[in-house]
């Protein structure tokens, strides 16, 4: 463990731990500018010549702010290097031809809505919105079913630190719920809904898993003290039923329902082990490809190494060019 | 004037330091004390420089320097604090930081130094208030860093 900066005692033996059940190091990083949720640039994701992983966290985070960020990026470390260690570790990652199906898909649907509005949308925004919409259930559905999973199992391994824990969850689940928000009247509502429902799913699970006696502040913050004596069920429920997309909590119970059947199996306090961590992974990815499956983008995406991600990412723009060509064909120009 | 020099060197100084060129950042508050060595600021600047270095046994000379000059320099005392945990002087660490709290309320970092000490010193309970009155100030900046940058974005 590289660092100058203190750590809670639980936190410090949970790097540790991580460190030594993974073999491999864990370096802290402050920035400036770093996203709130903190990043992970891991050794089994990227190339890193030297064997450390960097956990980076916003500067401004000096105390336990930090530290539940530096606990949720290990537990996502151990769920990596768990499956790495096992030869399985794989992401949502998309080829041409998945590209193709998503894009194609988005833009069927894209056209039944256009149909019924008033002011439709210019011809090549809509061209634009397809790949760009289809980016991001790719990212979602590689973070969303994820986060879930270590939030319940920080919550469960990290006592002390629940309070922090309470506050990262409302603040995320603030931050998600805005996604897409400015985009509202352009993408298709079939897809805005899904999108929402997701994060609704991942919040119901998270307001049952992480109880409210226990996490209620006994902090005196004004900016807090709205949510008073209210359970935090309710806190993330008022939020849902306050967005115009009401509609996202019917599809989004479907989907807790999923999250719910696949998390109930999980044994939160068992021995922290790799084969433990493995078990979290495999949880995980079944639980993807059943939302996957739910949300009808089966043959949208692909499980790859996520070296195969990562040049997919760097080919994106000739896979949307592509899959343009194959949607318009000649009806759409070299620009 | 060497007065006026100084202060202007901290200030260089502090630059490099927050973009972490400590060895720049070391230069200029040598420079600024060898001008001016009844500045605590100086002393205090080079503290905390020298642990973000690893340098604690240094940094604390310098907290206590600080110190010796402004006895209510709440930032020294919080340094301390955090150079006497950073040697594992986990008693006094908690003084050092019960001060810096008793002067400036405000300090999360200080709250949190005295949390991880006292958890550390097998003080759980009291441990655990210093970490909710940390947890505390730092949701209040985070909150109003969120406002802020909102503000900015239109």
């Amino acid at each position: 463990m590289k660092t100058e900066m203190p750590l809670s005692k639980p936190i410090r033996r949970f790097l540790s731990q991580t460190e030594e059940m993974l073999g491999t190091e864990i370096s802290l990083l402050r920035q400036p500018d770093a996203d709130p949720g903190g990043t992970l640039v891991d050794v089994y994701t990227y190339d890193i010549e030297k064997n450390v992983n960097v956990i980076i966290f916003p500067a401004q985070y000096v105390g336990l702010l930090k530290d539940f960020i530096i606990a949720k990026q290990c537990t996502n470390l151990l769920i990596k290097g768990a499956a790495s260690k096992k030869g399985k570790y794989q992401v949502l990652s998309y080829t041409e031809d998945s590209v193709y199906r998503g894009m194609r898909q988005i833009y069927l649907d894209a056209l039944k809505d256009e149909a019924k509005k008033e002011n439709r949308l210019p011809v090549q925004k809509l061209i634009q919105m397809l790949f760009i919409l289809f980016t991001h259930f790719n990212d979602d559905l590689n973070e969303v079913p994820w986060n879930a999973i270590v939030n319940a199992s920080v919550y469960h391994r990290m006592p002390k630190i629940r309070k922090t824990q309470l506050y990262h969850v409302m603040k995320e689940s603030k931050n998600d719920m805005d996604e897409m928000m400015e985009q509202e009247t352009i993408i298709p509502r079939r897809y805005f809904v899904l999108n929402k429902a997701m994060f609704y799913a991942r919040d119901m699970f998270l307001a049952k898993t992480l109880p409210a006696d226990e996490l209620m502040p006994v902090l005196n913050i004004p900016q807090m003290k709205k949510f008073n004596h209210l359970e935090v069920k309710e806190m993330l429920t008022t939020r849902w039923t306050h967005t115009a997309w009401y509609q996202s909590k019917v599809f989004g119970d479907t989907m807790l329902e999923i999250v719910d059947r696949h998390l109930d199996r999980a044994e939160w306090n068992a021995e922290p082990t790799l084969d433990h961590y493995f078990e979290l992974y495999q949880l995980g990815v079944n639980l993807t490809n059943h939302l996957v499956s739910y949300m009808t983008m089966k043959d949208w995406f692909v499980w790859e190494e996520p070296r195969r991600l990562i040049a997919a990412h760097k080919e994106k723009e000739e896979y949307e060019k592509v899959a343009l060509k194959k949607i318009f064909g000649d009806l759409l120009g070299d620009s | 004037m060497a007065l006026q020099e100084a202060v202007e060197l901290l200030k260089k100084g502090r630059a490099y330091a927050q973009r972490t060129k400590f060895r720049e950042a070391f230069a200029y508050y040598n420079k600024a004390l060898s001008l001016d060595p009844k500045n605590p600021e100086g002393w205090y600047l080079r503290a905390s420089a020298l642990i973000e270095t690893g340098n604690n046994e240094e940094a604390l000379a310098d907290c206590d320097k600080a110190l010796a000059l402004n006895q209510n320099y709440a930032e020294a005392w919080s340094k301390k604090g955090l150079a006497l945990f950073n040697l594992e002087r986990f008693e006094e660490a908690v003084l050092a930081s019960t001060r810096a709290t008793s002067l400036n309320a405000n300090d999360a970092m200080a709250w949190y130094i005295k949390g991880v000490c006292l958890d550390e010193l097998g003080k759980s309970d009291e441990a655990q208030e210093a970490y909710g009155k940390s947890l505390e100030l730092e949701i209040i900046l985070d909150m109003d860093a969120e406002r802020k940058k909102i503000q900015r974005l239109g």
